[in-house]
């Protein structure tokens, strides 16, 4: 420890001892009187509360205002602000779970009316199938029963074809004197029924 | 005079019943004609009526004599059973029979049918060849129609391939 250092401890001390000293002479002077107690106090407020002081701790009110105010303003901005984010989100999740609902409800009512058409062309195919089928079968019948028809109507009527076409082929060169021998032929081997048949008859 | 044991003929160019008809009124009207000439007065010049082929030939086969009455009677009587009573055959050709046709059909018909056959001919072109004979109750065909009808199998499985 220095000299300056223990100079300004020693100061210290003394000083107090003096304002002590001060306080206690101050405390035994003679009691004042009441009315001279608030007179003073009034006076004193007046001194210390004047308009100059007054004007001050109005603005200081006012600026203490304005800046509870502006602090006001701005934490009620954010919370305005995260309500709005909050809502934003809540909106946004509210939306969309809506929305996939909407969309789940749409793809079920898409499944549903695309089983429904489904099942509708495979009843329809089924069906249509089960028509072509009975028409070929229909068909394959008619057809066969035409071929055999005109299969039947062509040898029924071929004798009637081959004399046809013979006569219009060599029909003019038939002589009637060239076919004596045949008919007489045929006639000699029916004469017993020609025979029976005529003397039958008369 | 004809012999009274022999039998009437009936000459091949008499055919049908029409002919037989047309030989039954032309010597009916000869009949009548020489009944009528006998009642006549004898120096009145009558003219004979001419004759036909069939009545020719019939007088010529059967050995008559027109101008005796009971040979008349024996011809009209002849040919009126003939008419009504001879069997007649119907035969249809795919064409009109020429003459000698008719002739040698009419030979062997009444050689191998009967004597007294009558034959009525027709025309059906569309059988053919061969002819349809057709009684009084029966039907017969030997046409090449007909034919080709029988042998129709034949026809169908040569059509088919088969042997």
């Amino acid at each position: 420890m220095n000299s300056g250092q223990l100079f300004l401890i020693l100061g210290s001390l003394a000083a107090a001892t003096a304002s002590f000293v001060w306080m206690a002479l101050r405390t035994t002077v003679t009691p004042v009187k009441e009315a001279d107690i608030l007179q003073d106090s009034e006076h004193d407020v007046e001194h210390i509360f004047n308009n100059e002081f007054r004007e001050l701790l109005r603005n200081r009110g006012r600026l203490l205002f304005e800046k509870i105010i502006s602090e006001n303003a701005m934490f009620l901005q954010q919370d305005l602000r995260l309500t709005t984010s909050q809502l934003n989100e809540y909106m946004k999740d509210e939306i969309t779970k809506k929305l996939q609902e909407e969309f789940i409800k749409y793809e079920q009512s898409i499944a549903d009316a695309k089983n429904l058409a489904v099942d509708s062309i495979t009843k329809t195919q089924k069906i249509m199938e089960e028509q072509r089928q009975q028409m070929s079968q229909k068909l394959t019948e008619e057809i066969t029963k035409e071929k055999a028809r005109l299969l039947k109507n062509f040898e029924e009527n071929m004798a009637d074809i081959v004399n046809h076409y013979v006569l219009a082929a060599v029909g003019d060169q038939i002589d009637l004197n060239d076919q004596l021998e045949y008919i007489l032929s045929d006639l000699e081997t029916n004469k017993q029924a020609i025979i029976k048949d005529i003397t039958d008859g008369a | 005079m004809a012999p009274k044991d022999k039998k009437m003929v009936l000459p091949l160019s008499v055919m049908g019943r029409q002919d037989v008809g047309r030989l039954l009124r032309e010597v009916e009207t000869l009949n009548e004609f020489l009944r009528q000439s006998a009642i006549r007065q004898s120096d009145n010049t009558v003219k004979m009526p001419t004759t036909s082929r069939f009545m020719d030939e019939i007088v010529q086969i059967n050995e008559l004599n027109p101008l005796m009455e009971v040979d008349r009677k024996t011809l009209i009587d002849f040919l009126t059973t003939i008419r009504t009573k001879a069997p007649v055959l119907h035969m249809s050709f795919n064409a009109d029979p020429s003459p000698l046709f008719s002739q040698k059909l009419m030979t062997w018909l009444r050689k191998e049918i009967h004597p007294q056959v009558l034959l009525q001919t027709g025309l059906q072109p569309n059988i053919g060849a061969g002819c349809v004979v057709r009684t009084d109750s029966k039907y017969f065909d030997f046409s090449m129609r007909h034919h080709f009808t029988e042998k129709r199998s034949v026809l169908i499985q040569k059509i088919k391939g088969e042997k």
